[in-house]
């Protein structure tokens, strides 16, 4: 540890309890809180098993919203990112893309979700289009990122072809970057469902309409039944992406075969 | 350098179709200071095995990026098959179809398959609606499986390019060019990370290509030996500069002092750039 450490960690710290004593983040506070959690705690214990299938039904309303939404999103997004990438378009082209992409990504979905609520009312629709806004604005900046990182040498042999910008782009740069789609696609429709979860805080649809309810009407056993869903949900969806994973993605790029340990 | 005068309204025919690569005072730099090449003069015939020898950083890579307009000279004056490299022009792109390049690290797409990398060499015989979708003519496809026995990879049509190994990738990288019905064939440093056993295989068939075709082969090594036991004329470039240029002809070397083009040439290829 050399005294430069020192020094920046000092520092850090001292930023550290600058912020707490501004913001009024206060540990004991905190301690004399947790009987509060306690209550809750007890209360949701008192689950309500009769709920179960009304969470269920939630649940599939909710990931059928984030699978919208994902693939929409998606579709929309992966012609934007060739037109984001540095390596295939001029300044002119890319930095109007970027600019309008960051701004997408700028609100999170739940600013997204309301703005549609006002536009098309209440419900799992106006949900739907905020994933898609949300899903839209990241997707596009990981493929573009991961365009990006293409190794030069196919695009530069096949560009030295003469062959066209739509072909450069059919025959390397999706066949190259395909795994990396597969992955965020992945990624964000995991992201998706526990976004959803909560979109119901503004009336857009989902599981976490319930969950906001029984909330503010102290039914603390009632919520824990969907939280519990959620839960459940997300560990399935998690289990099968890594499967996926396994199987189509880690193979192609690294050029070789994963196997998953089986005991 | 040869000093020439400016003529205009030369009368235009008399050398042609016999040169393929013709090269006058020609740098190049990657940035304003630093030169890769430094007054060049080279000519190629037709039909030519073609061998560049040099060290690592000796500027041989970005000679032959030069003579499929992948680099624009900084000074100097280029012509292939009597064309000026252009960026963007329509009689340059055409030539561009039929310049096979293999780069040092091949450019394979790795995440396809054997067939549909060579197939990369028909796009420019494809429509814009058949190759978004993919769908090759039948021919197209009985060509690439042709070239894909020719090159030794029988059987391996549906294999990912990233599972092949060296020898195969080179391979797959040669039928690739051929596919593109070139006239010339770059290829750079192509067996230089192989054994000699299979180095000499990818050497034999890229000879049999360029003979049997009639192409004009450009291959850029660091190994003198291959050099001299394939190629009909092989270069020597040294710190940007061509030290030397020698011809064999069977088991004689003969020393050129070529490569420096005749004026007549020099000439000709001015007065075809003022007629534009």
């Amino acid at each position: 540890m050399t005294p430069k450490n020192n020094i920046v960690i000092g520092v850090i710290i001292a930023l550290l309890v600058a912020a707490s004593y501004n913001i009024d983040a206060n540990p004991i506070d905190f301690v004399q809180g947790l009987p509060n959690l306690g209550i809750v705690a007890e209360e949701m214990l008192l689950v309500e098993p009769k709920y179960i299938p009304t969470a269920l039904w939630a649940m599939f309303e909710t990931i059928q919203m984030a699978f919208i939404g994902t693939i929409v999103g998606v579709a929309i997004a992966l012609p934007m990112s060739m037109l984001a990438a540095r390596n295939l378009n001029s300044k002119y082209v890319y930095a109007p893309i970027r600019a309008l992409l960051a701004a997408i990504r700028t609100f999170p979905s739940i600013l997204w979700a309301i703005l549609f609520v006002i536009m098309v009312g209440l419900g799992p629709f106006a949900g739907v289009l905020a994933i898609i806004m949300y899903t839209i604005g990241f997707v596009a900046k990981l493929q573009y990122e991961s365009i990006e990182t293409i190794d030069s040498d196919p695009m530069d042999a096949v560009s030295s072809i003469g062959v066209s910008k739509w072909q450069l782009i059919r025959y390397v740069v999706i066949p190259e970057s395909a795994s990396h789609l597969l992955s965020q696609m992945l990624y964000m429709f995991d992201y998706n469902v526990r976004q959803t979860s909560i979109l119901g805080l503004v009336g857009a649809g989902g599981i976490g309409f319930y969950i906001i309810n029984y909330i503010k009407f102290f039914e603390y056993g009632k919520a824990a039944v969907f939280m519990l869903v959620v839960l459940a949900a997300v560990l399935v969806i998690d289990w099968v992406s890594v499967k996926i994973r396994d199987k189509y993605i880690i193979k192609s790029q690294h050029g070789m075969e994963v196997r998953a340990k089986s005991n | 350098m040869k000093q020439i005068q400016m003529t205009k309204n030369l009368p235009f025919s008399s050398i042609a179709t016999k040169k393929i690569i013709q090269m006058n005072g020609v740098w190049t730099s990657y940035d304003s200071k630093n030169f890769a090449l430094e007054g060049i003069n080279m000519s190629i015939d037709r039909g030519t095995n073609y061998a560049i020898v040099g060290q690592s950083g000796s500027g041989k890579s970005t000679l032959l990026k030069l003579m499929n307009g992948m680099m624009i000279p900084s000074k100097g004056i280029i012509k292939i098959d009597y064309v000026t490299p252009k960026m963007n022009d329509k009689k340059f792109k055409k030539m561009m179809h039929t310049i096979g390049y293999i780069p040092q690290n091949l450019g394979l797409v790795k995440n396809s398959t054997v067939i549909e990398n060579i197939l990369i060499g028909a796009l420019p015989r494809l429509g814009k609606i058949q190759s978004f979708l993919k769908k090759f003519p039948e021919d197209e496809i009985n060509e690439a499986k042709k070239i894909i026995s020719q090159v030794g990879l029988s059987g391996k049509e549906e294999r990912k390019a990233y599972m092949l190994s060296g020898g195969e990738k080179r391979r797959v990288a040669i039928a690739r060019a051929l596919m593109q019905h070139p006239s010339i064939l770059l290829a750079d440093e192509i067996v230089s990370e192989l054994d000699h056993v299979t180095a000499r295989e990818i050497m034999d068939l890229i000879t049999d290509a360029q003979k049997r075709m009639n192409l004009t082969a450009i291959m850029v090594h660091h190994d003198m030996q291959l050099a001299l036991e394939y190629a009909n004329r092989v270069a020597v470039i040294k710190e940007g500069q061509k030290i030397l240029e020698i011809g064999v002809e069977g088991d004689t070397i003969v020393d050129f002092q070529t490569g420096d083009l005749s004026t007549e040439e020099i000439m000709e290829m001015y007065a075809d750039d003022s007629k534009k």
